[in-house]
């Protein structure tokens, strides 16, 4: 009972309600900086969220390479088996293919598969990745059912070839878009259509294969069409040995360049720079955001510095009174910090609710996802606690204030 | 009631050094109610800084109620100072934000009082100084008089063992003065010691013993002539 009857919460809030105009600016500011935090941070997790989803290849070990045929004798179909046969043999590379895009590069292919032939019904929307017997191994995929391509499966597609294989492996994620009410497993065997009625067999399910676009929101849709490009350009995916990406990528460029004068040999890209490139612009946004957030947190916690310095000074007669009247340094310390708690609570409850109508017109007008419930009881909390610290110095010297102050005249 | 023997205050800057008090002796019995009279600079408020627990002495001894002070703690000063002083300031010192049951109140809240415990004691003081039916009235709705009476109400809520009072009437004028100084003698009469220093000889005389400091020390000044040559010094030294 002693110490609650200390607490002074009613006198405070009293007095506050009496000269509320400082009081209501710094809660208006600690309301507005939650707002605003608060919805930056649920930004910055789901951006970071986005881009830590797993590709699915092995990002780490692998890159890409370019090779475009400009002469006349320049046989597309011989190069790239010759090429092939090149980089596979060479110590240190795990495992390599053509390949017609790379994932989460930002560029491919993209079409609809549907489950019932006809105009009349909607595909659901793939990236398409054309690539030989070996995608599971230079990929870094996993087969989690079904069967892969063999070398018999592999096709020649010509530039302006429209048709498509006959068979296909898509990821898990495709199947289970494809078939919502069945099991993943249960998806093999089933029969599609591209170009609206082109009949398509899915032989196999990958675990993880991420589109070309990272933004898109069915990044995880890819299927896999058993086929070899003789298009002008060449692309080869390349995975090494772990830890042998740095010493390969300079030799495989050479030995495509020395290989093959009719050509020229370019685009070579490691996946760890293709995904950087990729999320640069998500990473410039949490940098902003971080910035934004660090320098309102300051601002605010300065402007809580000011008002409680200003406030100290103001009171120093007052302060020496109630030293006189029997606080104690402690109780002067306690009085201004509740002073702050009681001013940073109307702030944060006003945040709370600044916050949940920002995240709503966010969600409706930029389609972001709703704010996570914990963000605002950690935010509320963390702005408190900048408040309290911040009116600490202020606080420490209202409290060594001499309670002698209070008979001195000026 | 309040003994210090042989007290020393020495204030120092960079440069000078001021003997505020050098050997000062008083004694003020229970129930007695002693003016303090001196110039200017003579020392008066660092004695009642030094009575009142505000500040600490350099050398001697004070005992308070029976309780040496010297080397007490801020915390045990700043609860003797709630127990056993209230005091009356000359500017009144009242807290601008607060209403007059709230500034009442603040040094009941130190003491820890519950809240049915506190509004007994505000009611009844507030009653004793005639403004009970202005609780939740400002300071600055009140005249210096009222506020004054306020400031006393606050000073005797927590019922302490002796009243300091700076100036009690320095600012107020001669009617609203000898209001305040019935009222102190009133208190006085029911038993509680006051010790109040002042400017103003004519007050002194009203108090029961008259005390003149002079150059940081002790003299006693029982005549109504020999108030009347400080006088004549006071306002020689102002």
């Amino acid at each position: 009972m002693q110490a609650f009857s200390c607490l002074e919460i009613g006198p405070i809030f009293r007095a506050l309600s009496r000269n509320k105009v400082s009081a209501l600016l710094i809660a208006l500011q600690i309301a507005v900086t939650l707002c605003i935090v608060v919805n930056a941070v649920h930004i910055l997790l789901e951006r970071r969220a986005q881009m830590a989803r797993d590709s699915g290849i092995d990002e780490a070990n692998s890159f890409y390479i370019s090779s475009t045929g400009f002469a006349a004798d320049f046989n597309q179909q011989v190069t790239i088996q010759t090429d092939l046969d090149a980089i596979r043999a060479l110590p240190g590379v795990k495992d390599a293919m053509q390949i017609n895009a790379i994932p989460i590069s930002g560029g491919g292919w993209s079409m609809g598969l549907q489950t019932q032939p006809g105009t009349e019904f909607d595909g659901v929307g793939t990236a398409v990745y054309m690539v030989d017997e070996h995608v599971l191994q230079t990929l870094d995929l996993e087969l989690i059912a079904g069967q892969p391509f063999q070398d018999t499966d592999i096709r020649w597609r010509q530039g302006t070839q429209r048709d498509w294989p006959a068979q296909t492996i898509v990821t898990k994620a495709l199947a289970e878009n494809l078939f919502p009410d069945a099991q993943y497993q249960d998806v093999v065997g089933k029969t599609v259509y591209i170009n609206d009625d082109e009949p398509i067999l899915i032989q196999g399910i990958v675990d993880k294969l991420q589109a070309p676009w990272v933004g898109w929101n069915r990044v995880e849709n890819a299927m896999l069409s058993p086929e070899k490009t003789l298009f002008s350009t060449s692309t080869y995916i390349i995975r090494t040995e772990p830890g042998r990406l740095d010493e390969l990528m300079p030799k495989v460029e050479q030995l495509l360049a020395d290989s093959n004068k009719g050509r020229v040999v370019r685009g070579m890209r490691s996946m760890n720079e293709t995904r950087e490139r990729s999320y640069r612009r998500d990473q410039a946004m949490i940098k902003v955001l971080s910035t934004v957030m660090i320098t309102l947190t300051l601002v605010t916690a300065l402007g809580i510095v000011g008002l409680a310095s200003f406030s100290v000074n103001r009171r120093r007669k007052q302060i020496g009174t109630r030293r006189a009247l029997g606080a104690s340094q402690g109780s002067i310390l306690r009085y201004f910090m509740l002073e702050n708690f009681i001013i940073s609570s109307v702030g944060v409850l006003l945040g709370a609710l600044l916050s949940l109508g920002l995240n709503v017109v966010l969600v409706e007008s930029l389609g972001l996802t709703r704010l996570h419930w914990y963000l605002l009881p950690i935010g509320m909390l963390a702005l408190c606690l900048v408040g309290l610290l911040a009116v600490l110095g202020p606080a420490k010297r209202a409290a060594a204030i001499s309670p002698a102050m209070a008979t001195r005249t000026v | 009631m309040l003994t210090m023997q042989e007290l020393t205050k020495t204030y120092r800057t960079e440069l000078v050094q001021t003997h505020a008090l050098s050997n000062f002796n008083l004694q003020v019995e229970e129930g007695d109610f002693v003016a303090v009279t001196g110039p200017s600079g003579s020392g008066k408020t660092t004695f009642l800084n030094i009575a009142g627990l505000l500040e600490t002495f350099d050398q001697g001894t004070y005992n308070l109620d029976g309780e040496n002070v010297r080397g007490l703690s801020d915390k045990a000063r700043s609860r003797l100072r709630n127990e056993k002083i209230g005091f009356i300031f000359q500017s009144f010192n009242l807290i601008p934000d607060l209403d007059l049951f709230d500034n009442v109140d603040v040094p009941l809240r130190y003491r820890g009082f519950n809240s049915a415990e506190r509004k007994r004691r505000i009611e009844r003081c507030l009653e004793l100084v005639g403004l009970a039916n202005r609780m939740k009235h400002l300071p600055s709705q009140l005249s210096g008089g009222q506020q004054q009476r306020v400031a006393i109400a606050r000073a005797l809520a927590g019922e302490p063992r002796f009243l300091l009072a700076d100036e009690p009437t320095g600012n107020l004028d001669s009617k609203m003065a000898h209001s305040v100084m019935e009222l102190l003698k009133d208190i006085n009469d029911r038993g509680t010691t006051i010790v109040m220093v002042t400017h103003d000889p004519l007050l002194a005389q009203q108090a029961k013993r008259n005390i003149y400091v002079k150059d940081g020390k002790v003299s006693e000044l029982p005549s109504l002539t020999t108030a009347a040559i400080f006088t004549a010094q006071a306002v020689n030294a102002d």
